[in-house]
């Protein structure tokens, strides 16, 4: 990333034999480790953003670094308490630093589904090439420093009839790592779910990479809700190959401060993309979320759509970027981000960004922030519905267009917690 | 009005203000159960201000006495109104993207009723009313105004008041942006909720629905205030003479 500037602020420790203690005693491989000291050496010194610059100017970049040195941790024993509730292919538990629980059906099991420790699977060549080292400093202190991680992988043609879920659980401090690699004309559901916190206080640094290869069909989903005390980034990128499909959903509940990054590169002829996501925030929630759809190839086609509900005094910041390369001729693009607010002492921001760098582009944005409507609030009451069941018929009317575009797993599951947050307000 | 017929809606000196301008400027009014009374008057004259003011909208101030069957229902909201049978048929009813016309009147009709129907007993009565107002079944999956038509949004208005079985019902200008097939509909949907016994005002411009829904009390509304009361005869008359000669504030006329 260029244009850093010092800010004087210190990473405890990341001494490099530190990295190297972490990775041998994982049982990690030389390419591993070489990844590892490459994103610490970007840290030296640990230059933070600029906060004039766009991505950092809503929310202090000082929120995510750890209060100790992240190599100290040692996985703890974790109970995995999960209860699998509807039929999954696989799932993947990440607790305590460490991957818990791996469940596979004899469908995936058959098919030649993997499901790995990341820190054995061999997997560094993989690794970075959706976050690279330099993405930025919390990707890259993840790089260095993750622990309790998990490579998925779907072998090509395979068709997975039931979705892939993995829980990450939220510790005192929680650098996670997963990979996904889905094989030539595969096609999947995935959910990745953040939780826990456990009313405590915490901070994660999480980076999730999905590589799709030719014709591949993924619908990945990231839905965090975490409790009040947990302070989080979560980075997800997906790389495209052409002729390939990558649909992403986004659920934002909980912590006290969020910020995403989660986006795609649209690396292949002919691939496509599609965002949808929603968050929720109430109290003093404090949500920064960043999409990004990079348009590398021709022919490829992105569309975004993202609603925000914000009650009491809570805050959205939404920066939205499209990037049409020059090579990237008959691309298409959309977004659109619409945020509501149900109280007078929410507030939203909406930016869309757009480089475009060649003519033959179809391309649009759109973004609102508005108040709850008091028109469609009396209309509501006046058919007997109490003021607060009528916000959340607005609300979930609100949300609920955008979640009709979400896989029906992905869905359902996000669906019942948008329900059970309104219930809470 | 005696006590042994207490009406199920009335309204007494009923003043409204829109923040510090006088809109309705001393209101009484009462309505006997399965009576229609029509009110009508000029662009302007506040009219629809009194019926939005009356069923509680937020950004009117009223003064005086509203009651229910003899309940003093002054200050509640607008759901609490609702809940003991009041209804208001919108003028310009509001859109509600995401929220499909079966889910809202689900609710609706659960709130007003105080208990949940059971879904298929629910889609049945919703189907049957919607086929007496010749609406097609798929737009209980639209969503609620969402992009319909003048006419749809004002059937949807009815089929709430069929739906809803309120005591007694406003309809704010239900007759406008209406082709004649639709108003003949709308009109059978009011006939027929008065039949039932709904205490009804009609709020309109054009006296054109009375041709198919006879009113049994005509007011004549102008700057703020009701100017004559009289029988069916008295719309015939705003017909064939406007309303220029009415333009001095008469005193109602008690019918």
């Amino acid at each position: 990333m260029a244009s850093r500037a010092a800010t004087g602020a210190t990473l405890p420790m990341l001494a490099l034999e530190h990295v190297a203690e972490l990775s041998s005693v994982a049982g990690e491989d030389r390419a591993l480790l070489a990844l590892r000291n490459q994103a610490r050496e970007l840290l030296t010194p640990l230059l933070l953003p600029d906060r004039a610059r766009h991505l950092w100017r809503y929310t202090d970049p000082t929120r995510f670094l750890p209060d100790t040195d992240p190599t100290d941790l040692t996985p703890t024993d974790v109970g995995p308490t999960w209860r699998l509730e509807e039929p999954l292919s696989v799932a993947g538990l990440l607790a305590g630093g460490a991957l818990r629980v791996v469940e596979m059906d004899a469908q995936a099991r058959k098919a030649g589904v993997a499901v790995e420790d990341l820190h054995h699977a061999k997997a560094a060549e993989m690794l970075g090439q959706a976050v690279p080292p330099g993405h930025g400093f919390v990707e890259d202190i993840n790089t260095a420093a993750w622990r309790g991680g998990v490579l998925v992988r779907v072998p090509a043609g395979v068709a997975l009839e039931h979705p892939i879920r993995l829980r990450v659980v939220a510790g005192p401090l929680t650098l996670p790592r997963v990979l996904v690699v889905a094989g030539e004309g595969s096609s999947f559901e995935i959910i990745e779910g953040h939780v826990g916190g456990d009313r405590s206080v915490g901070k994660v640094l999480g980076v999730t990479e999905i590589l799709v290869a030719r014709d591949a069909n993924v619908r990945y989903g990231l839905v965090q809700r975490w409790d009040p005390g947990i302070v989080g980034h979560l980075t997800a990128r997906a790389r495209v190959a052409a002729g390939a499909r990558f649909h992403l959903s986004l659920a934002s509940f909980g912590g006290s401060t969020f910020k995403a990054d989660v986006g795609a590169y649209l690396a292949g002829e002919g691939a496509e993309v599609e965002t949808a996501g929603v968050a929720m925030g109430g109290d003093q929630q404090h949500f920064d979320h960043h999409t990004e759809h990079i348009h590398e190839a021709r022919k490829t086609s992105s569309n975004l759509d993202f609603k925000v509900a914000l009650t009491h005094a809570a805050r959205s910041t939404y920066t939205g970027m499209i990037r049409i390369a020059r090579q990237a001729g008959g691309s298409e693009a959309y977004q659109e981000n619409r945020n509501l607010l149900l109280s007078h002492d929410a507030r939203a921001e909406s930016i869309p960004e757009l480089e475009i760098l060649t003519d033959d582009v179809r391309c649009s944005h759109g973004a609102t922030v508005a108040p709850i409507d008091p028109e469609q609030l009396f209309y509501l009451q006046s058919r007997g519905l109490a003021n607060l069941q009528a916000m959340r018929v607005i609300v979930y009317g609100f949300l609920d267009q955008t979640l009709a575009r979400l896989p029906q797993t992905t869905r359902e599951r996000i669906e019942a917690l948008v329900a059970a947050r309104l219930h809470t307000e | 009005m005696s006590h042994s017929a207490k009406p199920v809606f009335s309204c007494t000196d009923v003043h409204v203000w829109i923040a510090e301008k006088e809109v309705v400027k001393g209101v009484d009014l009462a309505v006997s159960a399965g009576e229609i009374h029509a009110i009508m008057g000029p662009n302007g004259s506040g009219k629809s201000t009194l019926a939005n003011a009356l069923m509680g909208h937020p950004a009117y101030t009223l003064e005086g006495t509203v009651e229910l069957s003899g309940e003093d229902v002054t200050s509640l909201s607008p759901d609490e109104k609702a809940r003991r049978g009041m209804f208001l048929a919108f003028q310009y009813p509001v859109a509600v993207p995401g929220v499909t016309v079966a889910s809202f009147l689900r609710a609706a009709v659960a709130a007003v009723r105080g208990t949940e129907v059971p879904v298929r007993e629910f889609r049945k009565e919703l189907l049957a009313r919607m086929e007496d107002l010749e609406m097609d079944p798929a737009f209980a999956g639209r969503y609620l105004n969402d992009g319909f038509s003048g006419g749809e949004k004002k059937r949807l208005e009815i089929l709430q008041l069929l739906m809803l079985k309120p005591r007694f019902a406003l309809l704010d200008e239900t007759d406008s942006g209406l082709d004649i097939d639709a108003l003949k509909v709308v009109a059978e949907g009011i006939n027929a909720a008065a039949s039932q016994d709904v205490g009804m005002v009609l709020v309109t411009h054009y006296q054109r629905l009375l041709n198919y829904v006879r009113p049994h009390v005509v007011h004549v509304f102008m700057d703020g205030r009701i100017v004559r009361t009289g029988g069916p005869e008295l719309a015939l008359e705003l017909e064939e003479r406007g309303y220029d000669w009415l333009e001095t504030p008469a005193t109602a006329g008690g019918a």
